[in-house]
């Protein structure tokens, strides 16, 4: 493929550009209040299966975003056109909707100027990376495969976004983000390993060394699989399976809820709910986690404690939420590192070496509630599943449903590894530990 | 932007990939409006008006495939973006092991609009507002619930899609839903009942049709009922499953394992593969002889009916399941002719104009049988009554499945006693359906609509209709559905 693909890109709003679309918006406003965001990107995906391309895009959005609010009416309108006759349009849509909406007594106006951690949220490879890169890669991981007899379907994918919000009480925030994954799943039969990634650096995705651990995974299931029984196990949870549980605990912590008693925290707050060797802290800083700088609402993205030594000390506060409880919002948690006092060691193999016996589980699938009230969870487990004993795994072991809350089984938790990096397709990004949990609840078996 | 103007971007589009020597190329283009009005407890947090306008542009090259599309709808970006599909699919064959071959389908030249009587973007937003403000104020007065949501969605699609092969089809399609939620609090619980008028192509008379005000009350009453209702005891129960919540099962469990893509393996690394392989068309036993699902992309009103899919192939109506036996997959033009199939079903969808068209569930119903409701619970001594939707999960093959509900009545000697609380039942998906026992007749039917159906890297929100009557299966594992350290 020709270099020329990737220099003939159209550049992406730059600051400058996103500043001259608020002035306008800002000068023909006729609302109290004037919220506008900008989101521009490209990028693409290279989608793999069968050892050869499946599915193969490139696109280019652009999106841009205004709220006008009259009082405590609001009304929000938005376009994929940037020309300054649609971003006008856009306006007066707003204006009109906002006009004509009820009044919101939750609405406050959009927050004032702000300052933001500079964080290193872009990289230059994963801009310059097109599809000629990440069909690189697509080779590099059906390559290993192949030569391997085996199966490979996955994804490479980049892309660059620029961000920029803006209002009339003084708010400018503009940031370029990127971001490059590699997924894959080997086939070795019925059997499945996989693994992922993900980084601002497309450099940092090591495709390579990722393949090579999915090729492992397929390879050691190769064999027919043992069919154990329901019930409670002993179990090596992988960091992506930590992630599937975690990533529920943090969809949860929503104070509104919290406080109407809707929440399955209600009344936790300050009260131990897991292993107390266990900490919980937000890093968009860290240079291995997707931290933005500011929220889409134009509030700083700081490092924020959690959970401290598994007390919850904090809850997800809206704007408005916050006020009524006077104290700071916190909106997000997007970046989290979820680490314990004295980790067993880094790997994986350290949890396994030291297990009797047990359940090693590569990665959850279909996680969904089941009651949320105790955040009681369920899923199959997937692509590698495999039976411990005395300290080395022995076979693979078909999918297990699980029926569980993380509340319950993190605090269940025999020990632990130091944190990895941990995607799923279901989750973000996030720096956890592998753990081995005592007595975790496997519903019914699946037929693979 | 007018048609003409599309007409013109769409001839500059194929006319220069074609001179790239591509073996077949299409391009759609897409202008949707969506309005989205959204209340919780009494008051209205969002109204939002968004316009998402693009186009994208698909070759077939030596055999592979490349997309490449942009929301910048110009003279100077179609040539960028085309000729980028080219190159992106001259990569593709770099790794090709077998071509891309397109089942044959004939040409299309048509124009599909939806009809509504109410075009909800012509409805004034004063009333939309009132009407969601008191429905929540009917549902909190309600003693013992705290929370309410109420909500109206419409979207309006106008597309072009035009193809090397000569086809030209425009698309003007209305989609609309409402619906609201209550959540009762009792001794440290909490627990959501919803009411909905199921999205459909249809406009506003969806919901002037609906009786907000009753079902704002009765879900009121009966979310307090289910918070305070007493725990379901773990075992197994004859159910008979109310036509929403059958949607739901049938979606996962039926649905997308007959997407034959997944079954090809495309689908590997993500949504995952099935159970059901294509040596098992036409012999293997899905269900009993009382199952018969049927895929129709044919019929008014439903989401995938929209005349042609993202091929150019035109709606149909086919079986997947026939008395029991697995017979036919969904597919479109890429994978039917994997199976030896002539012609595609019709069922490639992408959910915008950035997005590159895979296959898609179609609409698959329950066919109705011969029973009413009151027949099937007759015959039920120690049952369980489910209806909506809850708690859901299926394993990557479709296999292992657990459902729950959006609430549930014990049924005791043929009659519905009371409710109960936490649910889950779960199975493996041939065994599941080779417990049903009997179907209700086509009075019962309802129809009911999924827009974010998952699927694809990147991630896309598939659009189906499933309808079904009541139906009940025998002696299905029910759990608790809460954790309990003995459990």
């Amino acid at each position: 493929m020709t270099s020329s693909i990737t220099s003939s890109w159209p550049k992406l709003t730059s600051r400058q550009e996103f500043e001259f679309l608020a002035d306008l918006v800002m000068s023909h406003s006729t609302g109290d209040h004037t919220f506008f965001s900008l989101r521009d990107s490209h990028g693409g995906t290279t989608r793999f299966a069968n050892n050869q391309i499946i599915q193969n895009v490139n696109l280019r959005r652009g999106h841009l975003s205004v709220t006008v609010a009259f009082g405590r009416q609001h009304g929000t309108a938005s376009t994929t056109d940037f020309t300054a006759g649609a971003v006008r349009e856009a306006l007066k849509q707003a204006e009109s909707l906002a006009r004509l909406s009820p009044d919101d007594p939750e609405y406050l106006p959009p927050v004032g100027a702000q300052s933001y951690l500079s964080l290193p949220t872009s990289r230059p490879e994963t801009t310059a990376a097109g599809p000629a890169r990440r069909l690189d890669y697509a080779r590099e991981a059906i390559g290993q495969c192949k030569m391997e007899n085996l199966n490979a379907a996955g994804t490479v994918s980049s892309s660059t976004t620029t961000v920029g919000l803006a209002a009339e009480t003084g708010l400018r925030a503009y940031e370029e983000r990127t971001e490059g994954r590699f997924s894959l799943t080997v086939q070795a039969g019925d059997a499945t390993g996989w693994s992922a990634a993900a980084h601002r650096s497309i450099d940092r995705l090591h495709v390579q060394e990722r393949t090579l651990a999915a090729i492992i995974k397929a390879k050691r299931g190769a064999d027919e699989p043992q069919e154990l029984p329901p019930g409670r196990y002993t179990v090596i949870l992988e960091p992506a399976a930590v992630a599937g549980l975690l990533s529920w605990m943090i969809w949860m912590l929503d104070a509104k809820s919290f406080y109407k008693g809707t929440s399955p925290f209600s009344g936790k707050l300050g009260s131990r709910i897991i292993d107390r060797r266990l900490s919980l802290v937000n890093q968009p800083a860290h240079a291995d986690l997707l931290g933005n700088g500011f929220t889409h609402e134009g509030l700083p993205v700081i490092e924020s404690g959690w959970i401290e030594s598994g007390v919850l000390t904090q809850l997800l506060h809206d704007r408005y939420t916050a006020r009524e409880h006077q104290i700071e919002p916190l909106t997000t948690l997007e970046s989290p590192h979820l680490s314990g006092e004295r980790p067993i060691g880094t790997r994986v193999d350290d949890l396994i070496r030291t297990t009797q016996r047990g359940i090693l589980v590569t990665n959850f699938w279909y996680i969904r509630p089941v009651n949320p009230s105790d955040l009681t969870l369920t899923g199959m487990t997937r692509d590698g599943t495999f039976l411990i004993e005395n300290g080395e795994i022995t076979s693979a072991v078909r999918n297990f449903r699980f029926h569980e809350s993380p509340l319950r089984a993190f605090n269940q938790v025999e020990t632990y590894t130091a944190p990895a990096e941990a995607v799923t397709s279901e989750t973000g990004k996030a720096l956890v530990p592998a753990m081995r949990i005592h007595d975790f609840h496997f519903s019914s078996v699946t037929k693979f | 932007m007018s048609g003409s103007q599309w007409d013109e971007l769409a001839e500059l589009a194929l006319s220069r990939v074609s001179s790239a020597g591509v073996e077949y190329a299409d391009i759609r283009l897409l202008d949707t409006t969506t309005r989205t009005i959204s209340g919780e407890d009494r008051r209205i947090a969002h109204i939002r008006d968004s316009t998402d306008r693009g186009f994208g542009i698909r070759v077939l090259h030596r055999g592979a495939w490349g997309f490449a599309a942009s929301s910048i709808i110009s003279l100077e970006e179609i040539p960028r973006v085309a000729d980028l599909a080219v190159e992106i699919a001259k990569g593709s064959a770099s790794l090709a092991i077998s071509k891309v071959h397109l089942a044959p389908e004939p040409v299309h030249r048509d124009r599909i609009v939806t009809p509504c009587r109410l075009d909800p973007f012509a409805v004034p937003l004063e009333e939309q507002t009132a009407l969601l403000l008191s429905t929540m104020d009917i549902i909190q007065r309600h003693p013992g619930v705290v929370r309410s949501h109420a909500s109206l969605w419409a979207q309006r699609d106008r597309k072009l899609f035009v193809s090397t092969e000569g086809s030209h089809l425009e698309f003007d399609l209305l989609a609309m839903q409402g619906d609201c939620t209550a959540t009762a609090v009792h001794n440290g619980r909490f627990a959501s009942r919803s009411f909905n008028t199921p999205h459909l192509r249809t406009g506003y008379e969806l919901v002037r049709d609906a009786d907000w005000a009753r079902e704002g009350a009765r879900i009121a009453e009966q979310a307090v009922e289910k918070v305070r209702a007493p725990a379901i005891d773990a075992g197994r129960y004859d159910l008979v499953l109310d036509p929403e919540h059958l949607s739901l099962t049938m979606h996962e469990s039926c649905g997308h394992p007959s997407e034959l893509d997944r079954a090809l393996g495309y689908e590997a690394n993500y949504a995952g593969t099935s159970f059901l392989t294509p040596d098992k068309r036409g012999t293997y036993r899905y269900g009993s002889a009382d199952v018969n699902l049927v895929a129709d992309n044919t019929e008014p009103g439903t989401l995938a009916a929209t005349g042609y899919d993202d091929d150019g192939v035109s709606c149909q109506k086919w079986d997947i399941v026939r008395e029991g036996i697995f017979v036919g997959y969904c597919t479109n033009r890429e994978v039917a002719p994997r199976i030896k199939e002539e012609r595609s079903r019709g069922s490639n969808r992408a959910d915008s104009w950035g997005s590159v068209p895979m296959v898609r569930i179609a609409n698959i119903g329950l066919e109705a049988g011969t029973s009413t409701l009151d027949d099937l619970l007759a015959d039920v001594k120690r049952g369980i009554y489910i209806e909506g939707h809850g708690s859901y999960s299926i394993d990557q093959r479709r296999y292992n499945f657990q459902f729950g509900g959006d609430a549930f009545w014990l049924i005791e000697n043929g009659r519905r006693t009371h409710m109960v609380r936490d649910v889950i039942y779960h199975g493996i998906t041939p065994e599941f359906w080779g417990r049903c026992d009997g179907v209700a007749d086509a009075t019962h039917r309802r129809r009911y609509g999924f827009i974010t159906c998952g699927k694809g890297q990147p991630g896309q929100s598939g659009w189906m209709t499933h309808a079904a009557s009541h139906a009940r299966f025998r002696r299905v594992d029910v759990i608790s559905g809460h954790t309990k350290a003995d459990a």
